[in-house]
């Protein structure tokens, strides 16, 4: 009977028997990481770009359709979904944080150990720092859950207390990462690039001008030319800070999205006509018009994005931290300092790579103009236009999102319910 | 009647021997009770249906037997040879139970009995799917049109939130499995139903068990019901019967979508142009020398879904063959059943195997088989939730776009697929293999005493081949091909000891006990390949990728059981059962559920106040309440806190936590209280059996959401609670005497569930856009949506219920605007015979349900969706200010909450009353009189004509009432997209007696 009653799982651990030693303890870290890459595969792009104005929704998912214009619900499965994903992942990072200081395994040396509990610090703070830029405070949960009962009582945090914890993160992580070239984990650079840029959401413009000058003086970065090299296989270019890779075995299926349906995809996101004239402006996007691409499709010409390309491979990573925004990241810091020059230069520099000619810019206010501009096109289906303008406080003006309350995105409507400690944003 | 003849006393004493023989077909009957009257001298008959009774001649004996006219005879010389004619009474008939048989007289619990006759001809694949309108309190409803597919069965409600709610179902003693292998990814449908690997035409008797008195002794899996399915033995007799069976069939949708001309879409579409602001100098279809598509009378309009509807057929032949000597009786039976699905290019077909054996060894020793052996192919394909299923593919794109592009090949917009393309591209082969056998021993250990021990399989397998070529979006973007073998065993031993005695004339007492041990195993190996060298090499080897998984999950139930029933006189009976369930998937703590029941009858007929009264044949009063339990549906380690591996990252191996453990984990347990009165009056004219019911399902597996900052979003809890309470009418009618040449019977029955979630953790919302929403104190399939309460008659733009009353329509307005459930469903049979001559029809109903219509939510969109066209219900639209409508002016614009915007189209506009009645078969048949065939050697021959879903009467504006395209969510019904219809069908079909 007991063999009757007591199977063993054949595919899973028990909980508290799953970070041991190095092998677990790697496996978990690399588990940590297929989770952020879950919230960046899809939902988290799309947070970034459709909100704004380069790219409108063509499909049939009302979803998306909210996301498209700015008319989010709580209800709205995609926020949800990438709530619970960010979540999911920060409480990978929590186990393993807290179960690492605990492993004695003559083969995990303490150089690695480091390493490994440096990346999950990294990846709980890219993770905080995205909750604070979509939701503002969220609850900061910082310890692993054994059972439901974790977290009782555990209210919202200001958008600061978010943030201060993204710092302390990421201190942490640059401490402990080793310093290295790698661009799908984590190293030190790693750290200071996101730190660079939450500096900047901080408007902390001297330690973000400091942070970004780290990674832009390191020699494993450069720009790349031409523009489209970044994101041409077999990627990992040396423009890449961080990226989140895929393979045929871990699929990227985003390219579905982009492609129009007789070229096999679903054509869910289509640039719209304003985006592809600033594209293939030579003034304006420059090389970054290698973005779009065409077919004919019933005698008539099809423009759709063509940032995530490979339909076959299924390998187009997801971009997370490039330098080129390090450079916009200290042009505008510098611009808001008053170094104008070398914030044009760090424009230009950005600029030039597009085979674009240097920017017309002279006081700090049409630069600062410029640089958000830039930014617009640079990273056009990447997940940035509608944190910028938010940032910024200009999605009223830009996007006409006037009412300030709809900068945040909603707290889904199933989580209020079913955690009594959670407050939803004002406005929906 | 007795046969007398000479008799050569024993020196022991008077002895009066004999045999007991079935009437019509000779066979000897063990177990029949022998009494001689005025006495207590009594036996019973052994397996050879001999007995010996120490009585001297000209006693008078009284034979009675379960399902037989008790007989009383005088006993000349020995050895008697009595006949047992069966007792014809429905009341009196022989009801299948849990573990052992009962006579209808003395039964104390809700059952209700469909007769295989009742079942064969309906050209329906799998038998679950018959029972429809046939037993009051059992609503079946079929998910889809599609051969084979899933079916919606709720024996009394549904108890269960996250656990099944499917019955156990029992096959010659067999607990099968019904678990839907099929691992293609279809929308959201279940895809194949596992019981359409029983062939109907095997079927003897569907016996349904509702109430706790009757499913207690299946314990921990009897909450939902039991439907012990019972298959067709041997009699002995002097010939072998033959029996060919075959009809054939053409069926057709009964209605189609309406959609709207190429011209019509040019104009809604100017007009949404305008709505939104646009320029009128600049309208999409406007001349092409002005820039534009054309004007919109130059529209062309194609006609996509004539091609994806067609006249699909069905065959179906069948060979059985039964008989046997007084030692071994046989049963063989050979099936092909193949049925094309109305939408193109989805079939199924069937070949299966029946042998059931049995044999008496010795007097005190029998054994046997049922053995059925099926192979199912299913060439399947998407549909619903999917913008590459066929259907899909047909309805979605605009009416006036080329289905081919310039230079002949497949034209696709958005995305949408080709619906030709598919048709005559899809590559989905599904085959199912499948064993249900059992073989038994019964030895008779003292003449009362017997005990039965028992083996059987369940062993389904599912093999599953797709290749998706470069011509349609599946194979996109050089081809790809995925290949799945499922493997889902059960193994199950049981030992019964049954005690059977008679004290006396006027005590009975029947009893049991037994044992079982089950194991069920689930493997699924999964391969999956990209990058084909071309079109025609469609095996994964011949890919540049190949990537492969596999899984394989296990679980354990041990159990004992006992019951008894002690009836006095066949008047007053009392029944009582219990079942200790152990099982793996809970903690060891909480492993163990017991669930016992009592029963009481009261023949209230017997009586001589009620004898005198004149009026009644049969008045019974039934009374039982018991607990019974469920596990099914969760996984089979959700107690335990689980990592789990599979989280891989730059191609090496990582884990992640998969789910937070809970200890406390048991059993969903129901209790139910039923009371039922059974009457016969007008001379037996007219039969009613009446039940009530009171279900309360507390301790419910749940996922209860918890907060998502920890990491996970539920948790599996025994939380909450689900009463279903209900009242079951049956009646049946004969309208005429036995005696003449007419013969009309008509069988009608309702019934009415009142489904209610009592409790609940927090409100659960699931399928998709979050339609349905549980919530305490409303029934489970409650649909939540923004309340339209109409439409401005000034500018046109809908306008909903403030339910907050904050002045804004936020998702905070969103409510439970009614729910799937009937408020009463039953159905009408009714058989006419005359002479050679048959005729019949059944109906089946529903009353109240609400049905959401996903494709009028798609497709009377406003001008929202660019790629999709409109039904033509969008022209219903307003216009100018004092129209009157319910559909809102065209626009895109999101602030006008019109279509978009934060009600995001979930508007109840598109929630429809879903009752109907249904002709669901019509039949008409000619037997050929005996004399005229005997001259061709033949022993029956019947020609029938029938129709299948001839008629519908309903409100419901989609193409079919019985939809369920999100099978395959738990906690959803009655959501209507792209779901393949239910066909109407005429066939013909001839059975022959050799």
């Amino acid at each position: 009977c007991d063999n009757l009653l007591e199977p063993t799982p054949a595919q899973q651990l028990p909980a508290d028997k799953a970070i041991t030693d190095a092998g677990s303890a790697r496996a978990a870290a690399i588990g940590a990481y297929d989770q952020v890459q879950a919230y960046y595969r899809l939902n988290w792009p799309v947070l970034g770009f459709l909100p704004g104005e380069n790219v409108r929704f063509n499909g049939t998912l009302n979803q998306f359709l909210q996301i498209d214009q700015n008319q989010l619900s709580a209800d709205n499965v995609l926020i949800t979904e990438a709530w619970t994903q960010m979540y999911q992942a920060v409480n990978s990072a929590n186990n393993l944080i807290a179960a690492l200081p605990g492993i004695s395994d003559p083969l995990l040396p303490a150089a690695e150990k480091n390493q490994l509990l440096g990346e999950v610090h990294f990846l709980r703070a890219l993770v905080y720092f995205d909750l604070g830029r979509g939701w503002g405070g969220v609850p900061l949960v910082l310890t692993p859950t054994r059972t439901k009962e974790n977290g009782q009582g555990l209210r919202r945090s200001t958008l600061a207390q978010t943030y201060d914890q993204v710092l302390a993160d990421l201190t942490q992580a640059e401490t402990l990462l080793p310093d290295g070239a790698t661009r799908n984990r984590a190293v030190k650079a790693t750290a200071r690039a996101l730190r660079a840029r939450l500096h900047l959401y901080r408007q902390q413009w001297a330690p973000a001008e400091t942070y970004a000058t780290q990674v832009i003086a390191s020699s494993n970065y450069r720009l790349v030319t031409p523009y489209r090299a970044f994101s041409t296989a077999p990627f990992l270019s040396q423009e890449s800070v961080f990226e989140l890779s895929f393979s045929n075995s871990d699929a990227n299926t985003m390219w579905n999205n982009w492609f129009p349906s007789a070229l096999g995809g679903q054509f869910n996101f289509q640039p719209v006509p304003a985006a592809i004239a600033q594209l293939n402006d030579p003034a304006v996007g420059g090389t970054r018009s290698a973005l779009l691409a065409s077919t004919v499709i019933a005698g008539a010409n099809v423009t759709y994005g063509n940032l995530y390309s490979r339909s076959a491979q299924r390998d187009d990573p997801s971009y997370v931290l490039r330098l080129a925004e390090q450079y916009l990241i200290r042009a505008e810091a510098r611009a808001r300092l008053g170094k104008l020059t070398d914030a044009i230069a760090d424009l230009n520099a950005v600029r030039a790579r597009a085979g674009l000619s240097p920017t017309a810019a002279t006081t700090a206010d049409q630069l600062l103009l410029a640089i958000e501009n830039e930014r617009k096109i640079e990273f056009a289906f990447e997940s940035d236009r509608w944190f910028d303008l938010v940032r910024s406080g200009r999605a009223g003006e830009v996007l006409g999102v006037t009412d300030q309350r709809r900068w945040l995105f909603p707290i889904p409507f199933n989580d209020l319910v079913a955690d009594r400690d959670l407050e939803q944003n004002p406005g929906y | 009647g007795a046969t007398i003849t000479s008799y050569a006393q024993s020196e022991s004493g008077p002895q009066v021997s004999g045999t007991v023989t079935d009437a019509s077909s000779h066979t000897p009957l063990p177990g029949v009770t022998v009494m001689a009257k005025g006495s207590s001298a009594g036996t019973t008959t052994d397996a050879n249906g001999q007995f010996t009774l120490p009585v001297s001649a000209g006693s008078a004996l009284i034979f009675s037997y379960v399902g037989y006219a008790k007989k009383e005879v005088q006993a000349g010389s020995t050895p008697l040879a009595i006949d047992l004619a069966p007792d014809l009474q429905q009341l009196s008939e022989v009801v299948v139970t849990g573990y052992s048989e009962q006579n209808r007289k003395t039964l104390t619990s809700a059952i209700s009995s469909v007769k295989g006759d009742a079942l064969k001809d309906i050209p329906a694949a799998s038998p679950d799917q018959l029972l429809q309108g046939k037993a009051p309190g059992v609503q079946v409803s079929a998910n889809s049109g599609v051969p084979g597919g899933g079916i919606f069965i709720r024996i009394r409600g549904s108890n269960s939130v996250n656990a099944s709610n499917d019955p156990l179902y029992v096959v010659d003693g067999v607990f099968i499995n019904n678990t839907n292998l099929i691992a293609t990814g279809l929308g959201n449908q279940v895809s194949a139903n596992p019981l359409a690997d029983l062939n109907p035409q095997d079927i003897e008797s569907i016996e349904i068990l509702k109430d706790a008195n009757a499913t207690a002794i299946y314990g921990s899996r009897g909450a939902n019901g039991v439907v012990l399915i019972t298959t067709k033995r041997g009699k002995a007799g002097d010939k072998t019967s033959i029996t060919f069976n075959t009809y054939h069939a053409l069926s057709k949708a009964a209605k189609q979508y309406n959609l709207v001309t190429g011209p019509e879409l040019a104009a809604l579409e100017n007009e949404r142009f305008l709505n939104d602001g646009g320029n009128p100098a600049q309208l999409p279809f406007r001349s092409a020398a002005a820039g534009g598509r054309g004007l919109p009378e130059e529209q062309q309009t194609y006609d996509r879904l004539s091609d994806v509807f067609r006249t699909a057929q069905t065959h179906s032949y069948e060979l059985s063959a039964a008989g046997g000597s007084a030692k071994t009786q046989f049963y063989i039976g050979a099936g092909y059943f193949s049925q094309e699905s109305i939408a193109r290019p989805s079939a199924f077909n069937r070949f299966s195997l029946r042998v059931n054996l049995d044999n008496s060894v010795t007097d005190k020793l029998r054994i046997g088989t049922s053995t059925a052996l099926a192979r199912t192919h299913r060439n399947v394909s998407s549909n619903d939730n999917n913008p590459v299923g066929v259907i899909n593919s047909a309805l979605f794109p605009r009416t006036n776009l080329p289905i081919y592009n310039p230079d002949g090949s497949y034209a696709k917009y958005g995305s949408f697929d080709n619906h030709l393309a598919l048709i005559n591209n899809l590559n989905n082969d599904a085959v199912g293999t499948r064993v249900i056998s059992n073989v038994y021993g019964q030895y008779a250990l003292l003449k009362n005493l017997t005990l039965r021990s028992s083996w059987s399989i369940d062993f389904n397998d599912m093999y599953e081949n797709n290749f998706n070529n470069t011509l349609i979006l599946a194979g996109q973007p050089r081809g790809t091909a995925s290949s799945f073998l499922s493997r889902d065993i059960t193994l199950l031993n049981e030992q019964t000891l049954n005690y059977n005695v008679n004290f006396g004339e006027n005590h009975s007492l029947q009893a049991l006990v037994g044992n079982t041990l089950q194991q069920n195993t689930f493997q699924r190996t999964s391969l999956a390949g990209q990058q084909f060298p071309g079109n025609d090499l469609t095996t994964i080897a011949s890919a540049a990728t190949q990537t492969g998984s596999s899984s394989r999950s296990q679980a354990g139930l041990v159990s004992f059981f006992g019951k008894a029933t002690y009836s006095f006189k066949e008047r007053y009976t009392a029944d009582v059962s219990v079942r200790a369930d152990a099982s793996s998937r809970f903690g060891a703590d909480n492993r163990w559920g017991y669930f016992p029941a009592v029963g009481l009858g009261w023949r209230l007929g017997e009586e001589s106040f009620v004898q005198d009264l004149n009026i009644f044949q049969e008045l019974k009063l039934r009374g039982s309440i018991g607990r019974t339990g469920n596990q099914a549906g969760i996984s089979d380690f959700a107690s335990l806190g689980l990592v789990q591996g599979g989280a891989n990252y730059l191609d090496l191996p990582g884990t992640a936590p998969l789910q937070l453990a809970n200890p406390n984990l048991s059993w969903e347990s129901t209790q139910q209280w039923n009371v039922g009165l059974d009457a016969a009056v007008l001379q037996n004219h007219l039969v009613l059996e009446l039940n009530y019911y009171d279900k309360y399902t507390s301790g419910l597996l749940l996922n209860v959401p918890v907060p998502r900052k920890t990491g996970f979003s539920s948790v599996v809890e025994n939380f909450g609670a689900v009463s279903n309470k209900g009242i079951e009418v049956q009646l049946t009618a004969n309208w005429l005497p036995k005696t003449t040449a007419v013969q009309w019977s008509t069988s009608f029955n309702v019934a009415r569930n009142v489904n209610k979630i009592e409790k609940l953790a927090a409100p659960i919302t699931t399928g998709s856009r979050d339609i349905f929403r549980l919530e305490e104190g409303a029934p489970l399939y409650s649909f939540w949506l923004y309340k339209q309460t109409g439409v401005s008659r000034e500018n046109g733009d809908a306008q909903y219920e403030d339910v907050n009353g904050d002045g804004r329509i936020t998702v905070a307005d969103r409510k439970l605007v009614g729910n799937a459930w009937p408020n009463y469903f039953g159905g009408v049979t009714n058989s006419v015979n005359y002479k050679g001559l048959d005729f019949g029809f059944t109906l089946n109903f529903e009353q109240g349900a609400k049905i959401m219509n996903m494709n009028r939510f798609f497709l009377v969109h406003g001008g929202t969706q660019s790629n999709i066209g409109y039904l033509s219900e969008q022209l219903q639209r307003w216009q100018k200010p004092g129209d009157v409508t319910d559909i809102p002016r065209l626009t895109s614009v999101a602030s006008s909450n019109n279509y978009g915007g934060v009600v995001q189209n979930l508007s109840d506009r598109y929630l429809e009353d879903g009752s109907f009645l249904r002709v669901r078969t019509l039949t008409l048949g000619y037997s050929l009189p005996k004399e005229t065939i005997a001259s061709v050697h033949l022993s029956s021959l019947r020609v029938y004509v029938q129709a299948a879903n001839l008629f519908t009467f309903t409100p419901y504006s989609g193409l079919d009432p019985e939809v369920n395209s999100q099978s395959g969510v738990s906690n959803t019904k009655n959501f209507d997209w792209a779901t393949v219809p239910q066909p109407r069908t005429v066939q013909v079909g001839v059975t022959v007696g050799l």
